[in-house]
């Protein structure tokens, strides 16, 4: 099993005393290689299993087991390790560094381990090729439009061939066209090998060929 | 080639630098102007206490002067005789010496008369001349003087001479035979060294007096014993040992850098909080950055060393720039304002040079108590953002 959210619930602070059940008793199993579709309307909860998922948060209780490594219980420094060698994480809002040209924003996560210059150059110019975004390398993010910036973001999430890819609400901030566009690169990247988890209640996802599976989730839990 | 140094880091951390370059230009020149302050300061008080020590090692062991109502008078040389069979006293020099007022310039000279046949006097003044011809002194009608008075003499058409003006309202015509070095310009700027008969001349003083006896004692530990021997042997003079020469110029220098001081640290501490508030005053975007880089796997370790590297090449520039503007104005535009706060305002001294004392100490205190520090505080809120879940931070 790829990816093993046992019993997991979470809460989140409201204020100094108040607090809201994100998500309760959540069990979700995803094999190596399943690509599956999170569905539910805003704040049902799917962002927060995502980001249980890289490690970007803790549960409250239950456990999170990502590649065989109990993720929940792991220090933030390796948690971060393992983000930078698992994940792949498209975030709803892109999530670039604006003053950064679109091939700084896509080496960012590579640049703690100091990769070979010529490897990442090879690799950089493959991601850009594929994304259809080689004249866009040099420039800086916040001048792109939102199609090319969400595909930087997806060259950004791609750079370390992860082993699990997260798509949150990655849609959300695009027009019909270039969710489709987005649509046709995920369906291409079923063919990597990697886990795929894409939350999103657009109605674009529901029924494509190759989702192998969708979780509805309503009020923080699986319905 | 694991351990190879991280370039791509160090050029995210400079790009860093660039990308906030309004927040970054105010903390270069806020800090650069701290710096600049603080080296300036010590390379000022470096100069100084190195001309105080030349000073403090040329003290006689004992002066000896008469007093008459609390002030000091000419002593009789008739006296030496007595001194001189004192246990453990060496020597005996009667000393010819005072101030000369040049009205046209508006500056007094201190004016020394010396004896050319006292070899003490010759040593002493030939080490500290850069051109000395001591027998050019021996026709008595020449002079050695410092660089100040060379300076003050040539703006004012003296060149090569002088004309002294003698009490009765005669003139005195003297000779440069030499020019002090630059090595002890704080003490030897003013001065005019001549001929203990010419100053005898120039002060109206006879010949069987002086203005002050220094007494030469080989063996240091005598020194207290001999000078309260002199007390009651002459209860009129003041006897002044080299010690107590030395606390009294120690303290004269330590209140002036003590006053000095204070003031620096109030000005410093007002530049230490605008530096922190600026460094420690993460914006939202900053955050967000933190909490992206935090996301796509960077680690806090990460995130603090590219932390150190912006900060570090910001602070090391500062500090570079600061110490380079600081030797140029204390040692080339002889530090204008600030060497007054040292040395008083005086406005008949004449002007003198600081001399070049830089030393590694100073320059680390320098080092040690800025880029450091900077780093600290860019570095401390930094590592409170990074060590909150990436999740939070980004949100």
């Amino acid at each position: 099993m790829m990816i093993e959210l046992k019993n997991v619930t979470k809460e989140f602070k409201v204020g100094t005393h108040d607090k809201i059940t994100a998500l309760k008793n959540v069990n979700i199993h995803i094999k190596k290689g399943e690509v599956v579709l999170l569905k539910g309307p805003s704040g049902s909860g799917k962002s927060t299993i995502l980001s249980l998922i890289a490690a970007l948060n803790k549960p409250t209780s239950g456990e999170v087991i990502v590649d065989g490594k109990r993720v929940s219980k792991m220090a933030d420094n390796f948690t971060s390790l393992f983000r930078r060698e698992h994940i792949g994480f498209i975030f709803q809002k892109f999530n670039l560094i604006p003053t950064l040209s679109a091939k700084e924003n896509v080496i960012v996560p590579l640049i703690p381990s100091n990769p070979d210059q010529e490897k990442l150059n090879n690799r950089l110019r493959e991601l850009f090729g594929q994304f259809s975004i080689k004249s866009k390398m040099n420039v800086i993010v916040k001048n792109l439009s939102g199609g090319e910036q969400q595909r930087v973001a997806i060259a950004r999430a791609l750079i370390n061939n992860p082993r699990i890819i997260i798509a949150d609400e990655p849609t959300a901030n695009l027009d019909e066209k270039l969710s489709l566009e987005f649509i046709k690169i995920m369906r291409n990247l079923k063919n990597s090998n990697s886990s795929i988890v894409i939350a999103s209640h657009d109605p674009l996802f529901f029924n494509l060929d190759f989702i192998d599976r969708q979780i509805d989730i309503h009020n923080g839990a699986i319905i | 080639m694991k351990n190879k140094f991280n370039f791509l880091l160090l050029d995210f951390a400079i790009s860093s630098i660039f990308r906030r370059g309004s927040k970054n230009i105010f903390i270069f020149f806020v800090f650069t102007l701290l710096i600049f302050l603080l080296s300036s300061v010590l390379f000022i008080s470096n100069s100084i206490k190195s001309e105080l020590d030349t000073t403090l090692n040329a003290l006689p062991d004992i002066t000896v002067q008469r007093l008459q109502a609390g002030r000091a008078i000419n002593i009789p040389t008739s006296r030496i005789n007595k001194l001189l069979a004192i246990d453990g006293v060496k020597a005996v020099i009667p000393r010819v010496w005072g101030y000369y007022y040049f009205a046209n310039a508006g500056v007094n000279f201190s004016v020394v008369g010396i004896d050319k046949f006292d070899d003490q006097y010759k040593d002493l003044y030939a080490k500290l001349c850069d051109k000395f011809d001591f027998d050019k002194l021996q026709d008595k009608k020449s002079m050695i003087v410092g660089k100040g008075v060379q300076k003050i003499l040539k703006s004012n058409f003296y060149n090569g001479y002088f004309n002294f003006i003698k009490p009765d309202g005669s003139l005195e015509k003297l000779t440069i035979a030499g020019v002090f070095s630059d090595d002890t310009k704080l003490e030897s700027n003013d001065v005019i060294l001549l001929p203990m008969e010419k100053a005898r001349d120039i002060f109206g003083m006879s010949k069987n007096e002086a203005v002050d006896f220094v007494i030469k004692v080989p063996n240091p530990v005598e020194i207290p014993n001999i000078a309260k021997k002199i007390r009651l042997l002459y209860p009129d003079c003041r006897v002044i040992t080299k010690e107590d020469l030395s606390i009294s110029y120690q303290n004269i220098f330590d209140y002036k850098s003590g006053l000095f001081l204070a003031l620096f640290i109030i000005s410093a501490f007002t530049f230490f909080m605008i530096i922190y508030d600026k460094a420690s005053g993460i914006s939202s975007d900053e955050k967000k950055e933190i909490g992206i880089l935090k996301a796509v796997g960077w680690t806090i370790d990460d995130v603090l060393k590219e932390k150190f590297y912006e900060a570090f090449v910001i602070s090391f520039i500062s500090f570079i720039t600061a110490l380079s503007l600081a030797i140029f104005y204390v040692y080339f535009l002889n530090a204008p304002l600030l060497k007054n706060i040292f040395i008083g305002y005086s406005s008949l001294k004449p002007e003198f040079d600081l001399p070049f004392a830089f030393d590694f100490q100073t320059f680390a205190i320098i080092f040690f108590l800025t880029v450091p520090i900077y780093i600290a505080a860019t570095i401390i809120p930094s590592w409170k953002t990074a060590s909150l879940n990436a999740d939070e931070v980004m949100r």
